[in-house]
């Protein structure tokens, strides 16, 4: 098993002192604009839908897989409840309730596939990524506006100071910190994504339990994107691109690796809100959109590369990283 | 008195009246005048407006859009500045808008890509920012001013074209951006053309995913399906240049009509060459150029309709503005892109 506590908690509290000297450096800099309640709220704002989507990723992550649809089951949920609630007339929770099924249907495609047909997980969910894409233009349209105001209160009402989407995430990162670090069920995921046949060979069902990884990791995707609509009082088929990059980028830098066997969901977390920071930064310092790929990129490598160091530290070879992570053999 | 005091003191009397009599020296306007030049502008060159927009490194953003609107900075001496997503992504559009807020900026000019960033806008009105939306106006919005094109209209003229090209009768098809709302408005224009006229067919829409590529892949796969097909039109940018490769490599240049939007110097190109008929232009300079300009008058109250418009809920600029649509073919090519 490749689980490595110390190594994880070293990342995780080097995270969470990166985003300390951050939010430090930048108070100093731009005294009274990057410190305000109101800067620092949106900013949690606009990464909690990433955090949410980041939760289901993790737990991926952990188990050795990982879901590039989610940003088409985002844009695809969020326009179905839309859909039902503009041209049908149905109540708001149950266009809720319908666009969670639609999406918790999804996450069982894509596991059956995955996990019993034994597709790997970047191929069958780069398919479905096209897929869902398609069927969230089908619902969409050119965009689905003026949507009941009990739904807008879904993801616009402010409580605390903080908007609706800011709690949902704090609830749900709550929520699974618990259940992944305290429960049976979900740590069986670490010693999955730590050695699969072993995990077999113990008892572990883990077709099964990749079933349930795919399924909860759309069901959270889809309800980001419920909230998404909700928030934005509108349902566009554009949302979510490019989503699915990001997110992978955050849990990586949160401690997640693309090996599989460790993780935790407060390292989701941090990753997200370190990706918020240092968009928020950019756009305080006003840095061009030129660099912002130059930038994202340039994290994305870091993360990577410190994931493989990491792994060679703890003997596994760069020919296996690979064979691991793109299920490629030479 | 001596006499040449006698007649300088006439000689002023008679000037002091010519000048009272003359119209444009009357007491009201001199009062404008010598207000205008007491409240002479004091430009901060820190004072600092900003574009939010998405995919900001779009070739035609950047060519039109921010070129212009840097070119107004530096003519007015203030501080110019472009964000957004290097993506076509507009929730990080959003997101933009929103972290841009507390810092203040002077005036938020804001391409209108969707309805959705209605929200995001009414923060920066609410945070008493000065905001101009641009491109398509974003009607459930309370932004101050809106300058742009119609994109019904886009689509009614490139119909129009097509009807002349084919004479009335043949299939035709469309290409851009499916599920982006001002382009579906096109689309709509396109279509309400074409109904009138029983001979034409539209064999469909198809989507760019804006990308050359995607756009002369989709074309050469209409044409090896309907080697009848008479003309196709583009509507997003990357898609003017993707049909004219198409239709170049199928050896059908002049014989399919291609009408398309926008004028980048690849457009340009394909008109002198004759696979590009018609090309609809939006005056992009004109939205960010004026854009700005309405930031800096609401800011500076150029135009004072009241004594204080802030209270009075005046907005003292234009609420909308069309600026209108440009047509090239073949016989005006040479203003656009003078011969080397």
């Amino acid at each position: 098993m490749q689980f490595s506590a110390g190594s994880l908690q070293d990342r995780v509290v080097t995270l969470a002192i990166t985003i300390l000297v951050l939010i430090v450096v930048s108070s100093i800099i731009w005294t009274g604009k990057f410190a305000s309640w109101e800067n620092l709220s949106l900013v949690l704002l606009n990464l909690s839908i990433d955090a949410i989507v980041a939760v289901g990723m993790m737990i991926l992550l952990i188990s050795g897989s990982f879901d590039l649809s989610v940003g088409s089951v985002v844009a695809f949920a969020g326009g179905f409840a839309a859909y039902l609630m503009y041209y049908w007339g149905v109540y708001v929770p149950v266009a809720i309730i319908a666009a969670l099924g639609a999406s918790l249907v999804i996450g069982l495609v894509n596991g059956l596939l995955v996990a019993y047909i034994g597709i790997n997980p970047l191929i069958q969910t780069l398919a479905m990524m096209g897929i869902v894409r398609g069927l969230a233009l089908m619902v969409s349209g050119s965009g689905i506006q003026n949507l009941p105001t009990h739904f807008e209160a879904f993801g616009q009402s402010v409580f605390l100071g903080l908007q609706t989407p800011v709690w949902y995430m704090l609830i749900i990162v709550g929520v699974f910190s618990f259940l992944v670090a305290r429960t049976v069920f979900f740590r069986r995921y670490y010693y999955i994504g730590g050695n699969e046949k072993a995990a077999a060979l113990s008892g572990i069902r883990v077709k099964r339990m990749k079933v349930y990884s795919f399924i909860l990791m759309s069901g959270l995707a889809g309800f980001a994107g419920v909230v998404l609509a909700g928030r934005l009082g509108a349902a566009m088929p554009t949302t979510g691109q490019g989503m699915e990059l990001r997110v992978i980028t955050a849990v990586i830098l949160g401690g997640a690796s693309l090996l599989g066997g460790q993780g935790k969901i407060a390292g989701a977390l941090l990753g997200t809100i370190f990706m918020g920071l240092v968009a928020n930064i950019m756009i305080l310092a006003r840095i061009s959109g030129y660099w912002q790929q130059i930038i994202l990129g340039v994290i994305l490598i870091l993360a990577v590369a410190s994931d493989i160091l990491m792994k060679r530290r703890g003997g596994v070879t760069a020919k296996q990283y690979l064979t691991k992570t793109t299920g490629i053999k030479n | 008195m001596h006499y040449r005091t006698k007649y300088f003191l006439i000689g002023l009397l008679i000037t002091g009246v010519l000048m009272g009599c003359d119209p444009s020296k009357g007491v009201y306007t001199r009062d404008r005048v010598e207000g205008s030049e007491s409240q002479e502008v004091e430009i901060d060159p820190n004072e600092e407006y900003v574009m939010v927009t998405t995919f900001v490194n779009f070739p035609m953003y950047v060519n039109h859009d921010q070129e212009a609107f840097h070119r107004w900075g530096r003519k007015t001496g203030v501080k110019t500045t472009v964000l957004g997503p290097s993506e076509w992504d507009v929730v990080q559009q959003i997101a933009f808008i929103e972290q841009v807020i507390p810092s203040k900026p002077a005036g938020l000019l804001i391409n209108g890509t969707d309805p959705a960033i209605a929200g995001a806008i009414n923060k920066a009105v609410d945070a008493g920012i000065p905001t101009v939306v641009y491109d398509s106006d974003i009607t459930d919005s309370r932004r101050h001013a809106f300058l742009g094109t119609d994109w019904y209209e886009i689509g009614r003229l490139q119909g129009e074209a097509m009807v002349e090209l084919i004479g009335g009768k043949g299939k035709v098809a469309y290409i851009g951006l499916i599920g982006q709302a001002n382009m579906e408005s096109g689309y709509q224009g396109y279509r309400d053309v074409m109904e009138k006229y029983p001979g034409i067919e539209i064999i469909g829409n198809f989507d760019s995913k804006g990308s050359t590529e995607e756009a002369a892949r989709t074309t050469a796969d209409l044409i090896s399906a309907n080697p009848d097909i008479s003309g196709i039109s583009g509507f997003d940018g990357m898609t003017g240049p993707g049909i004219g490769l198409a239709v170049k490599e199928a050896g059908k240049v002049g014989q399919i009509k291609v009408t398309t939007v926008d004028w980048e110097p690849e457009h340009l190109r394909l008109v002198r060459e004759g696979v590009i008929q018609v090309l609809i232009g939006q005056k992009r300079e004109l939205f960010t150029w004026y854009g700005a300009q309405f930031l800096y008058d609401m800011v500076h109250n150029t135009n004072m309709l009241s004594d204080d418009d802030d209270e009075a809920g005046i907005t003292n600029v234009p609420y909308s503005v069309n600026t209108g649509l440009l047509k090239i073919t073949a016989e005006n090519i040479d203003l656009f892109d003078a011969p080397q």
